[in-house]
């Protein structure tokens, strides 16, 4: 967790404890009693009255901690009921779900659309304005916005793998229960009470100051109502007699909200990871000329990508350099976490943070780590191409499949409709897909269909290179063939750079003219793809290969086809 | 003759996204295995090959036909009898990164089906012994991995702890739904071997639920193969993969031929 999180969780905290301890020891230090009159009406401050008194004598001060125990327990009581029944009925509905759960959630809609103004004037019409009514009415407001979100939180939790397992080994309900669904739940009632509390607060301040409360005890918002109503705004008088009790309510929502915060952070650390990321600078970028002379078209020199582990940073790229010629295709091969996947978002200066890269990529002979943002944004989808892991996954479920090939043009070129309709349909037909699925959306096709639009957008701006990050993973196998064949067919006609990145060697091996096997972040062999395969006497590349799979037994000897 | 331990007759099964919208999943499925048979269930995603699983399991209901445990019908019985039922069928799930509990420790995860069983109740050294021992039998070293949390552990050791919970309680059939798809190439045979050891030791039959040809030959005595929820062929795995006799068939072992010689 960042280090300012736990500052701005820290100082929710004291402001906090301080408005306790008020609430908690100031009547009993102040020497007055805020229900009698203790000295002349209307009296500034002085060092009698600290804070002078109100129209009545009363000393304001006094009323001021007497009002903060009246406040503070109406927000923590009404936090915790609403919490309490919230987070029962939401867990209860998620997990017996059926038609329990829809008639739950129709009364959760009713309830969020309560105006809780006339539901307070009937309710305390009914039971008679006091603390206890406005715990009621608060609670009868707040459990239901809980009630939901802990009721999704559980609908999650019951379809995870630990849950499901669970079942399968004979598990009963109440086991499932308390062992899985209640320790999974749990965490977020904190900081949904800290929330409540908050809301609660505010909710308590303003039906007072509307007069909706119990006018005989004292609350902030109550003192606030007498302050308004017998004209503490004609005189200076608000000056002492409004802004404390605002100041108090403020604080008390304030420590809440950083409060909150800290909490939402630390049962969610994804959140800390969020910030945004610095503007690249205009800068003269390093080249290097000899590489177009030589044919290279992408050179990386001595990579080393690394992130911070438990104080220190752990490469998960570790000087890794190599080439890819015009043309040629690279496989980088390795298990998972061998840094594969890095080394392609390096590439195209994307990589998450907080990493720390060293080293140099040149494309083209150009230094990326020199590009600007805009020389970026022009290198990636239209230089480089990119089909990323899983991509298939994350075509848009609401737009047309033409609409999202369209903006992928559109991001570099400006073309009219009828200009960049034809660019759709033709690197449809070049990735084997009748035109007619341009009018589809992305529910509408298969896996192998979804994955061919991925690589008509990787190619529909002519890129020079390339970069497929698994791009057969999560398909069947007789779709699988079929994208592999697909990219050597179109690399080879297109001419194109390719850099192949698998873990599954037999479809590696048969796009690929070269290969790099990687193993924890570091290069451990490399070389022609058929020779390696065959030739290679590398432990581990052998390993790799030894271990595929296959459906006729091995020939003793191998021959070197070339 | 030896008796049948699974029994499946005419399993039907229908999704519905909406009233109108029906999805058949599995039309009139019927099959058997043996006790100590290792089964390979084959076919492309979509097949329904792991509705039959979680259907077996109890994860999912189907709409009609008869499952046959050791003689038990299952469909027909209380959720009390059929939980106890857990002791003799166990599953091994596809992701070994979601399958495990991260606030369990490993010891605990593999103790839960004798947790939940009542296995062994009260005697907590027997119970430790018996976690041991599963974990040894999937040559994770007991000492070193009993106090971690999954997310110590690799892909690999997951899958492997996963199996270990389904070996503790020794049941007679494990349901495998893609248990080694998840993982990198050179760790699935590992794990095909450890199945294969615990058949050998203790008869465990297996249900190998996959789309990969290729792992059942060693492993699996007998192929179903499934192509929109019905059965297209079944028969010895070598028959299956030498003599294809179904068009879809052919297709699969096609695909795989071509890969296996680097795209021909």
């Amino acid at each position: 967790m960042r280090k300012t999180t736990k500052w701005i969780g820290l100082t929710g905290l004291v402001l906090f404890s301080a408005m306790l301890i008020f609430a908690i020891f100031g009547p009993m230090m102040i020497p007055y009693d805020a229900y009698k009159a203790s000295g002349p009406p209307f009296q500034s401050p002085n060092l009698e009255h600290l804070l002078g008194t109100n129209d009545m004598g009363q000393d304001l001060l006094a009323e001021l901690a007497v009002g903060a125990r009246t406040s503070l327990f109406i927000g923590i009581a009404s936090a915790i009921l609403a919490v309490f029944i919230g987070g029962l009925i939401g867990v209860l509905a998620g997990y017996i779900g059926g038609r329990f759960e829809t008639v739950v959630l129709r009364i959760i809609d009713i309830v969020l659309t309560l105006p809780f103004l006339p539901l307070m004037i009937v309710v305390a019409v009914y039971m008679g304005a006091g603390i206890f009514t406005l715990v009621f009415v608060i609670t009868l407001v707040m459990w239901a916005g809980k009630a939901r979100q802990i009721r999704a939180q559980t609908l999650s939790i019951k379809h995870t793998g630990p849950v499901l397992a669970a079942k399968t080994m004979g598990a009963s309900h109440f086991y499932i229960f308390y062992k899985h669904i209640i320790p999974g739940v749990v965490p977020i009632f904190i900081p949904q009470f800290v929330t409540g509390v908050n809301a609660a607060i505010l909710m308590e301040s303003s039906l007072s100051f509307l007069g909706m409360g119990d006018p005989l005890t004292k609350s902030w918002g109550s003192i606030l109502f007498y302050a308004n109503s017998r004209s503490a705004f004609l005189t200076e008088a608000w000056m002492w007699w409004i802004i404390p009790p605002g100041v108090c309510i403020v604080i008390v929502v304030l420590a809440f909200s950083l409060m909150g915060y800290y909490l939402e952070e630390r049962f969610n650390p994804r959140l800390g990871d969020y910030s945004v990321r610095e503007k690249r600078k205009k800068q003269l970028v390093k080249t290097k000329e000899h590489h177009s002379s030589k044919g290279v078209l992408l050179s990386v020199e001595s990579l080393t990508v690394a992130y911070p582990k438990s104080g220190d940073y752990r490469s998960v790229v570790d000087d890794i350099s190599f080439a890819v010629k015009n043309g040629e295709v690279l496989g980088i091969v390795g298990e998972s976490g061998s840094g594969k996947s890095t080394i392609a978002t390096a590439i195209i200066q994307q990589l998450k943070r907080p990493a720390k890269e060293s080293g140099e990529i040149y494309f083209e002979g150009n230094l990326v780590q020199h590009f600007d943002d805009e020389g970026l944004r022009q290198m990636r989808g239209k230089e480089i191409g990119y089909i990323a892991q899983a991509a298939m996954n994350a075509l848009n479920p609401v737009i047309r499949i033409d609409k999202q090939l369209q903006e992928a043009i559109r991001a570099h070129y400006q073309l009219s409709a009828k200009v960049m309709d034809e660019r759709v349909v033709e690197v449809l037909q070049k990735v084997g897909l009748d035109e007619k699925w341009r009018f589809a959306y992305p529910h509408e096709l298969s896996g192998g269909m979804k994955q061919r639009v991925i690589i008509a957008m990787a190619l529909i701006n002519k890129p020079k290179l390339v970069i497929a990050d698994e791009p057969t993973t999560g398909l069947d196998a007789i779709v699988q063939v079929e994208i592999v064949q697909l990219l050597r067919k179109l690399q080879k006609e297109l001419g194109i750079s390719m850099i192949y990145i698998s873990h599954d060697l037999p479809s590696v091996l048969s796009v690929t003219d070269r290969l790099m096997i990687m193993k924890e972040g570091r290069k451990v062999d490399e070389g022609p793809s058929v020779e390696l395969s065959k030739l290679s006497t590398n432990p581990y590349t052998r390993v790799l290969i030894d271990s595929i799979p296959t459906l006729y037994p091995k020939k003793e000897t191998v021959e070197v086809s070339r | 003759m030896s008796a049948d331990l699974l029994r499946i007759n005419s399993l039907k099964k229908s999704f519905y996204r909406s009233p109108s919208l029906q999805t058949k999943v599995l039309s009139d499925v019927s099959f058997s295995m043996k006790e100590g048979e290792i089964v390979g269930l084959i076919g492309a995603s979509g097949a329904g090959k792991s509705t039959i699983g979680r259907i077996i399991s109890g994860l999912e209901t189907a709409d009609s036909g008869e499952i046959l445990f050791v003689g038990n019908e299952l469909t027909k019985m209380k959720a009390k009898v059929r939980r106890q039922l857990a002791k003799d069928i166990q599953m091994v799930f596809q992701d070994p990164y979601e399958a495990l509990s991260s606030r369990m420790k490993i010891h605990e995860i593999v103790a839960e089906p004798l947790h939940i069983l009542q296995i062994e109740k009260g005697n907590l050294e027997q119970r430790t012994q018996l976690v041991k021992e599963a974990l040894r039998s999937v040559n994770l070293e007991p000492d070193y991995y009993m106090n971690r949390y999954p997310h110590e552990l690799s892909g690999g050791e997951r899958q492997r702890v996963g199996l270990a919970r389904a070996f503790v309680c020794k049941p007679k059939l494990i349901l495998a739904d893609e248990p080694t798809s998840m993982l990198d190439t050179s760790l699935r045979l590992d794990l095909i071997r450890l199945m294969k050891k615990m058949n050998e030791q203790e008869g465990t039959s297996y249900l190998f639920i996959t789309h990969d040809i290729a792992l059942t030959r060693d492993f699996c005595d007998r192929l179903i193969v499934l192509k929109n929820g019905e059965i297209v062929e079944t028969g010895e795995t070598l028959d299956v993969i030498m003599n294809p006799v179904h068009p879809y068939t052919k297709t699969l072992i096609e695909a795989l031929f071509i890969l296996e010689n680097h795209g021909g």
